[in-house]
């Protein structure tokens, strides 16, 4: 056993590092065709390490592709997606993704579930059960880890797939519409508790969402994406200053402007959309 | 679709139980109520379900005793008043059992049969289930073979019976194989549909977390495929029953088969219908054990 030699790791994984470069994702002019038509065009986008990027726009404008671009899961046709400066050619141990659906196994425990990730890159034993512990403890559901998936609330689900993306301490968290599939309540309770927890963990994040009022709330930058082709049609930072919570953003004066002006943009490009005769053949 | 808590829960009082992450003291406390009442109303939803279905399964044992008596009863009725040839009351038909038992050698009959059983059929879903696997998870083994397994899964088995025997003879050897026949297709079928409808979004989580072929069965297919193995395993226990019954008539060695044959053949309706009696029970009892290795084995599935 190597191991056995090197000093204890302490009991808590230190926070993702903060070095300038490590979760910084860069996305040069990304296409994405699929047989129907182009669902991204000429998307270019630099998300600096630390900062949480909210991803938002109507359906079918590329979003999830773009995230599962970045995640390594979706193939990128045209352009290059790299993180930390490295290209990305698949999935990466850097990055953890946090899925709409959950994505927890059903015949894993909430335990075994967080720490699958851990137990596949062979972390040792007593560093991935910390690492574990912290993680559940981290998004409150101590206590509930010896449960399957089939006895969790939705809230619940979702914050064990949270604590799974945590517990590998990635330099990079991509969301993809979390909190989509819990109901309105909790969805509030979730987002406060990311918002607390941002304080914590200095990950990149990037968060899909079509809501307005989640991306103003959460971000610290909100990109407004338009459809056909999928494409980035605005790029603002939210000037409401971190730590914060639901209340103080609702407060804030920027609050409504911002809210009022990403709508008009997104009713706007819808209009643009419905009123261009869409794929003219041969052009008249 | 979230609320449900099917089992093992115990006391339900999830407010208590999960203290919320830390966090700064203002506004979040009126959320934190609100998430508390929730559980709350959640856990007493859940308590008036719970009651709801242990009630609910108090009724159906009751129905199942109450149909039980009433079948019985007519068996009794009709029975007694028909031709002995024909038919035969129930007591009869515990008399016959006895008898059997005592003097015809039903108990070895029976242990021979379930010997038998128990040979073919492990062998059976044991090849069924690898097959299955390999079918569903894998393309090519399915374009290369797919097609004899669906034909033959369409063939009754009975049809090749009698070719099997030509083949390997009226041994033992040829009833494990013929029982094994039988359970190897409802296997094979359950299993590579379970493999191929494994959840899209857990195989992409899967990739996600960049797990190796290996990591992949272990942890997500092999899994993912517990209850369809389960099914095509019960499915096997009925259909290598056939099997089981045909070998024997078939071969005419011994066994419960050959029991009931001779049975039915000296006109002693009352026998064969013991007979009949057995071979239900361990129909029963068999699917029985195969739910509770269910249980055992996949928890987390209903």
């Amino acid at each position: 056993m190597p191991d056995r030699a090197l000093p204890e790791t302490p009991a808590t994984a230190p926070p993702a590092a903060l070095d300038a470069a490590g979760g910084r994702i860069d996305c040069a002019n990304v296409y994405k065709w699929f047989p129907g038509g182009i669902v991204l065009e000429d998307v270019s986008l630099t998300v600096e390490t630390g900062q949480f990027v909210c991803i938002v726009g109507p359906s079918g404008c590329g979003k999830t592709t773009l995230l599962r671009m970045i995640a390594g899961l979706a193939e990128v046709d045209h352009g290059q997606v790299s993180i930390g400066g490295a290209p990305v050619t698949g999935p990466d141990r850097r990055v953890a993704v946090v899925f709409q659906h959950f994505g927890l196994f059903p015949w894993k425990t909430v335990q075994r579930n967080v720490a699958l990730p851990l137990h596949l890159a062979k972390t040792p034993r007593a560093e991935a059960e910390s690492r574990v512990s912290d993680a559940i403890r981290t998004v409150g559901l101590t206590g509930h880890e010896r449960k399957y998936p089939a006895q969790l609330s939705g809230g619940m689900k979702q914050r064990a797939g949270l604590a799974r993306a945590l517990a590998t301490a990635p330099d990079v968290l991509l969301m993809d519409e979390p909190f989509a599939a819990v109901d309105a309540q909790v969805r509030e309770v979730l987002q406060e508790d990311l918002l607390a927890l941002r304080d914590r963990l200095r990950q990149t994040i990037v968060f899909i969402t079509h809501s307005i009022d989640e991306a103003i709330t959460l971000g610290d930058r909100i990109i407004v994406m338009g459809t056909r082709p999928g494409r980035i049609v605005r790029d603002v930072l939210v000037p409401i200053e971190q730590p914060r919570t639901i209340a103080q953003v609702r407060r804030h004066p920027a609050y409504t402007d911002l809210r009022e002006e990403i709508w008009q943009q997104l009713r706007q490009s819808a209009a643009e959309q419905a009123g261009e005769p869409v794929e003219q053949a041969g052009g008249a | 679709m979230s609320e449900m808590t099917g089992r093992g829960t115990g006391s339900p009082s999830p407010a208590g139980t999960s203290p919320p992450p830390a966090m700064p003291d203002e506004g979040p406390q009126v959320s934190r109520t609100l998430d508390e009442s929730r559980t709350q109303i959640e856990a007493a939803i859940e308590q008036r379900l719970r009651q709801r279905s242990r009630r609910n399964r108090r009724i159906y044992l009751l129905i199942r005793i109450v149909s039980l008596i009433i079948v019985l009863a007519a068996w009794q009725y009709y029975g007694s008043r028909s031709t002995p040839v024909i038919f035969d009351p129930l007591t009869r038909v515990l008399g016959a059992l006895a008898d059997l038992f005592r003097n015809h050698g039903l108990a070895s009959a029976l242990w021979y049969s379930v010997w038998t059983f128990a040979i073919g059929y492990t062998v059976g879903v044991a090849a069924g289930v690898a097959l299955g696997m390999c079918l569903g998870a894998y393309r090519r083994a399915e374009a290369a073979v797919g097609l004899y397994v669906y034909a033959l899964y369409a063939t009754p088995m009975v049809a090749i019976v009698p070719l099997l025997s030509i083949w390997l003879g009226f041994g033992v050897l040829t009833q494990e194989l013929i029982i094994a026949l039988f359970v190897l297709f409802p296997c094979v079928v359950s299993v590579s549909y379970g493999v191929r409808n494994i959840d899209g979004d857990l195989l992409e989580v899967a990739r996600s977390l960049r797990m190796g072929r290996a990591s992949l069965w272990r942890h997500v297919l092999l899994p993912g495929t517990v209850p369809y193995i389960a099914t095509g395993a019960a499915q096997g226990v009925a259909m290598g029953l056939v099997g089981m019954f045909i070998a024997e008539i078939f071969t005419q060695l011994s066994g419960l088969g050959n029991l009931l044959e001779t049975a039915a053949q000296t006109y002693h309706t009352d026998q064969a219908l013991a007979v009949l009696l057995v071979i239900m029970a361990l129909g029963v009892i068999l699917r029985g054990l195969i739910t509770l290795v269910q249980r055992k084995v996949a928890p987390w599935a209903k």
